[in-house]
């Protein structure tokens, strides 16, 4: 069930998107989150979309495989958008028992669902594109300067990345570790729900015990290689904007400002 | 008893874009009685393949029959099935989860709905079998070295007393010697208790010595199902599956390059010693006439 999971999971593909610097990217899907919620109006939206769909076309990830991100979302959205179908003041298009569904009602779940699909996809965007290695050497050499304030960003970054690395592995060893209790006669199936959370405890200590082994070993191997934290340590691959990062930067912010504008003139 | 697979396909993540056929086309009868070496390359897809047997995996094509009745027909009890088709998974020593060795290995029996004590005096049985000592039977399993886990492990499905007993690479990752002890406790345990047992490997080396009937899997097809010293003069089409003849099979056929009469049918050390012996006696005995 976790493979159909596309949010946060890659797409390789050589396209300009990929190869952008993943620090360009990060700020621009902070910024056009931001776009999302200055935008008040459908018209607003309409920049929002063009921007987004281009940079889909941009990246060569097939729209099929962007969608599919969406699908594990769309219960929320559901919910998200009946609660302001139902809880939005206004005049009263029907009404029956408690519920009001207003014209405004309408309105606003609409924009809501808009809202939140250009927001998951845009998000989603960003880790189809970037490598989980990538994305957390943008974090740590995008944040950097919050070591000033002592916060131990290269850590924080390389237990993300290590996370990251660790979430495929555990989904199949809980396969694994099913499987093997099911050749035993376990029934993860049937009962009620304190039958059935009994059952988990045969599948989630071996679970906890190899993770905790797993981390071990790493960490073993970690300062076999004379791991010791950011201090010193230098890159293979260091990150350096390149020009068409510098003009994705322009495009980023030409883009803020056209938003910007186009609410203060309430448009 | 009789465990049959007929023509099993089966595909990995079938109808995306990743589908993967595992297996194509297999045909397997396990009767009564029986000790089989399922051996095949890595990825030749063994560990598929015993999944069926016991119903874990569902083939994309082609049935399972357990005495003549397909496991997923309407109303077939397939938990109580894995009790009869006994898998223990590679590495097997990472399912262990209860707080002493004895309670683990009741897991099993108990899932099969037998009492406290019937389960109690069956693990005791497989324990004994599998060389675990009485005086570990009260300990955690986390604190057992890796070759007791794997044993204790195997105990745990041997409790239910199974007919056919399946292990998935049962000596991945073991020294010669603890390789040794279990190659002998699964021997040992075949003859005492008469049931079918199947051990997957990919070396042959593991398995010449012990069975009687060999079946090699080779991607996704069965290559050879026959016994060990058929299987074993294939040499050069084992070798194009990346498999190999077991290592006195190879010593055997050089010394007979070499003018010498060795028996190349020789499954084991003893019996190649033998061979070798008499044949370096006859030419003493000739040089000396
Ligand atoms: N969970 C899985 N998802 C996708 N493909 C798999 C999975 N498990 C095994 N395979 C593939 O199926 C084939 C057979 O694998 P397997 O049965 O594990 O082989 P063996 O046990 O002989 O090494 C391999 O090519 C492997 O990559
Ligand atoms: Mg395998």
């Amino acid at each position: 069930m976790f493979k159909d999971i596309t949010l946060g999971q890659f797409y390789p593909a050589d396209s300009v998107i990929h190869r952008l610097d993943p620090r360009v990217k990060l700020a621009g899907t902070l910024i056009y989150i931001i776009t999302l919620f200055i935008g008040k109006s459908f018209f607003m939206y309409i920049p929002a979309g063009v921007f987004l769909v281009s940079v889909i076309i941009l990246s060569k990830v097939p729209p099929s495989f962007v969608i599919r991100g969406v699908k594990p979302i769309i219960p929320l959205i559901i919910i998200s958008a009946v609660f302001n179908l139902i809880l939005t003041p206004g005049n009263a298009l029907v009404s029956f028992w408690i519920i009001n569904i207003t014209s405004e009602g309408i309105y606003m779940a609409i924009f809501m669902i808009v809202r939140l699909l250009f927001l998951i996809t845009g998000a989603s965007i960003l880790t189809l594109t970037t490598t989980p290695t990538k994305l957390t050497d943008g974090i740590e050499k995008g944040l950097r300067f919050l070591t000033v304030f002592k916060v131990p960003v290269h850590e924080i970054a390389m237990m993300m990345s290590i996370a990251l690395r660790f979430i495929p592995i555990l989904v199949e060893e809980t396969d694994k570790i099913k499987k093997a209790q099911m050749a035993r006669g376990a029934d993860f199936e049937s009962g009620n729900i304190i039958k059935r959370a009994k059952a988990m405890i045969p599948l989630l200590v071996p679970l906890f015990v190899s993770a905790f082994r797993r981390a071990g070993d790493l960490a073993m191997a970690m300062e076999a290689r004379c791991y010791h934290g950011s201090e010193g340590r230098s890159r293979m691959k260091p990150l350096v904007y390149a020009r068409r990062d510098f003009i994705a930067y322009s495009i980023i912010l030409g883009y803020l400002a056209l938003m910007i504008v186009l609410r203060v003139f309430g448009i | 008893m009789e465990l049959r697979a007929e023509n099993i396909v089966y595909e990995y993540d079938a109808g995306t874009g990743y589908a993967k056929r595992a297996l194509d086309g297999i045909d397997l009868t396990i009767r009564e009685d029986e000790f089989i070496g399922l051996i095949g390359h890595t990825g030749s897809g063994k560990s598929t393949l015993i999944q069926h047997l016991n119903g874990l995996l569902k083939a994309t094509e082609g049935r399972v029959l357990w005495n003549g009745r397909d496991i997923y027909s309407q109303g077939f009890y397939r938990r109580e099935f894995r009790g009869h088709v006994g898998l223990v998974f590679q590495y097997p020593e990472y399912q262990l989860f209860e707080t002493t060795v004895l309670k683990d290995v009741c897991f099993g029996p108990k899932n099969l709905g037998l009492s406290d004590e019937e389960a109690e005096s069956r693990a005791k049985e497989a324990l004994a079998m599998t060389g675990i000592s009485e005086k570990n039977y009260e300990t955690s399993p986390f604190e057992l070295s890796g070759g007791q886990k794997r044993r204790v492990a195997i105990a745990g499905v041997l409790a239910m007393r199974p007919e056919i007993l399946i292990l998935d690479e049962p000596t991945a990752g073991l020294d010669p010697g603890g390789r040794d002890e279990i190659l002998g406790s699964v021997a040992r345990i075949q003859k005492e208790t008469g049931s079918s047992v199947v051990l997957v490997s990919h070396s042959m080396d593991d398995v010449a010595e012990y069975v009687k009937r060999i079946v090699v899997i080779d991607k996704g097809h069965i290559a050879f199902d026959d016994k060990p010293v058929r299987v074993f003069s294939h040499i050069e089409e084992l070798e194009s599956m990346g498999l190999s003849a077991p290592q006195i099979t190879y010593v055997m056929h050089e010394l007979r390059k070499a003018g010498f009469d060795a028996d190349t049918n020789a499954l084991t050390i003893k019996e190649a010693a033998d061979s070798i012996l008499s044949c370096l006696n006859i030419k003493i005995h000739g040089s000396a006439d």
